[in-house]
């Protein structure tokens, strides 16, 4: 398993926030049967680190992160933030949380739920109704202020759910599938608040389906499947040099040229091929081979993201 | 800082209180109240005068103390199954809250509410029947709301089905003790262990009529219900909030 783990002592950040150390999580019913959801996790998130985590549904992301906020105790093994244990933390400190499931008493109103959690949080009473209309305001979520949350969509729902976790200047970020029931527009906005929320002294875990999303987002992508971690993945420049090998390109003229530069190239119709090479250098060097030759190149896409590659190989799915 | 922020938070979970319980142990006091009394009343005519020396007084008691109890079990309904039947765990403990302290709070925020809910339904009765003494009654609301609670509340931690369990455990304990009567042996010991419920009859009787009751009775109650309460809030502590 050493062997696929993608990370090296590079990319970890300078100062240890989230240590999970040989955690493990059994879930036994009464009648003596048992399921692992985690087994043997271990890992380190520095500050300043965005952190995603991904697997296939029932891998144990959830299980994760509960062990992680002190909501279930692990079987085995501990969780740590700034070297306290992670429940303890927690109630000195508080953490910013957005669940995957998202769960806010449906008869309470909208903004009456962001002010009762800014309660909670410890924001001064003079200072919540400036916080709240800060994170309404950020969030959309000005018109739906006044409405009971049992009345919200699943997308308002999921931003209210975002906004409660955005009410304070949080050390630590958790973000639980944060896009779900996201429209494209939100989704797209969302995106744009994790760069925001990028600073040097703060710890960001995304737990997300969407590679994408991750790849876009996350420094690094800690792999799970069947409760274990099948490897960590490092989202910048040099991965992709490594891994990609498979590119869509789109030619706006030049068509008769393209398997000069790329004699193995395949066509998959509208003026697209697929063209594989076996690193970056490799792609340019035919890429600029191919323009010196009159086409004219109007995109450029990985078939298949590093990121996507990676999951398809760690959960054994790969083709 | 974490006590005066859950200080604050109390105001929200007395309001919680009085919406999602208060107006429904009201109602259903006044009901009970009513449909009992007034027959009485209507039988009796001009001499309706209920005092400890009339033989419809401990009807009063019975019915008044009923409406305790049944009052606190409304009010321990789901007091910490619900957040984590329904997952609303999840966004109050991420904030630097502790589960023991909020469930604390909440736990004797409710019993105000109770208290509240008792005094407002006691000055109804006071204005009908004169001789029944407020300050008696809530005294004795107080003592039951901590030995049924505490045993509500510990089961509320501990299953999700926290008001069937509690009222089928006061029940049944009544039901047991009745049957096993003051037999010598080990069974005898084993109904000892169980709430003291048949304690209630003569301690709501003590109390509501003159405000005393035997210390040790009271004692033994409050022991019991603080002991529950106390393991609950150990669970609470080192169990999981998450199934």
């Amino acid at each position: 398993m050493d062997g696929l783990l993608a990370t090296t002592d590079a990319s970890y950040p300078a100062a240890l926030v989230i240590e999970f150390r040989n955690v493990g999580k059994i879930y036994r019913s009464l009648l003596g049967n048992s399921v692992k959801a985690v087994e043997e996790f271990s890992l380190q998130v520095g500050q300043g680190e965005i952190l995603g985590i991904a697997g296939p549904n029932g891998a144990g992301k959830t299980t994760l992160i509960a062990m992680m906020l002190g909501y279930l105790r692990p079987t085995t093994g501990t969780v740590e933030i700034a070297g306290m244990p992670a429940r303890a933390y927690i109630e000195r400190n508080g953490i910013g949380y957005l669940s995957e499931l998202i769960s806010i008493n449906p008869k309470w109103k909208a903004e009456t739920a962001l002010v009762r959690y800014a309660t909670l949080a410890g924001i001064p009473e003079s200072q919540i109704s400036a916080h709240v209309n800060s994170v309404i305001e950020k969030l959309g979520l000005t018109e739906h202020r006044d409405k009971k949350v049992k009345a919200l969509s699943k997308g308002n729902l999921q931003r209210l759910g975002l906004a409660q976790a955005l009410l304070r200047d949080e050390q630590i970020l958790v973000l639980d599938e944060p896009t779900h029931g996201l429209d494209p527009v939100w989704t797209q906005r969302f995106r744009g608040i994790v760069e925001e929320l990028r600073r040097p002294d703060r710890t960001i875990l995304i737990a997300s389906h969407n590679l994408d999303e991750l790849q876009r987002l996350a420094d690094r992508v800690a792999i799970i499947d069947h409760g274990r971690l099948q490897r960590v993945v490092t989202t910048g420049y040099d991965q992709t040099q490594q891994a990609v090998t498979r590119f869509r390109l789109t030619l706006a003229s030049g068509h008769e040229r393209i398997r000069e530069s790329f004699p193995d190239a395949e066509e998959a119709g509208k003026g697209e091929y697929d063209v594989t090479v076996r690193n970056i250098q490799e792609l340019n060097t035919a890429l600029a081979d191919l323009m010196s030759r009159g086409a004219l190149i109007a995109s450029v896409v990985p078939e298949r993201s590093v990121l996507e590659q990676q999951f398809r190989e760690a959960v054994g799915e790969s083709q | 800082m974490s006590r005066a922020r859950l200080a604050k938070y109390s105001l929200w979970q007395f309001r919680d209180f009085a919406i999602d319980r208060g107006i429904a142990i009201m109602i259903i006091g006044l009901l009970w109240g009513y449909t009992l009394i007034a027959p009485m009343r209507a039988a009796m005519g001009a001499a309706f005068n209920i005092g400890p020396s009339s033989p419809a007084w401990p009807i009063v008691v019975t019915v008044t103390s009923s409406v305790v109890s049944l009052s606190v079990l409304i009010a321990l309904n789901g007091i910490v199954s619900t957040d984590r039947k329904m997952g609303y765990y999840r966004f109050l403990f991420s904030k630097p809250v502790s589960a023991v302290a909020y469930y604390s709070q909440v736990f004797f925020v409710y019993m105000a509410g109770v208290l509240a809910a008792m005094l407002v339904l006691s000055l109804v009765l006071h204005t009908v029947v004169p001789a029944f003494k407020i300050v008696n009654f809530l005294f004795y609301a107080a003592i039951i709301y901590i030995a049924m609670g505490g045993i509500g509340f510990f089961l509320s931690v501990a299953t999700r089905f926290d008001w069937l369990t509690l009222a089928a455990v006061w029940l049944g304990s009544r039901v047991v003790r009745d049957f096993n009567g003051p037999k010598p042996g080990w069974s005898s010991k084993l109904v000892e262990l169980l709430p003291p419920v048949h304690k209630l009859d003569e301690v709501s009787m003590s109390i509501i009529t003159s405000g005393t009751a035997h210390t040790g009775d009271v004692v033994w109650l409050l022991g019991y219900g603080a002991l529950f309460l106390a393991l609950g809030l150990f669970l609470l502590h080192r169990g999981s909030l998450a199934d």
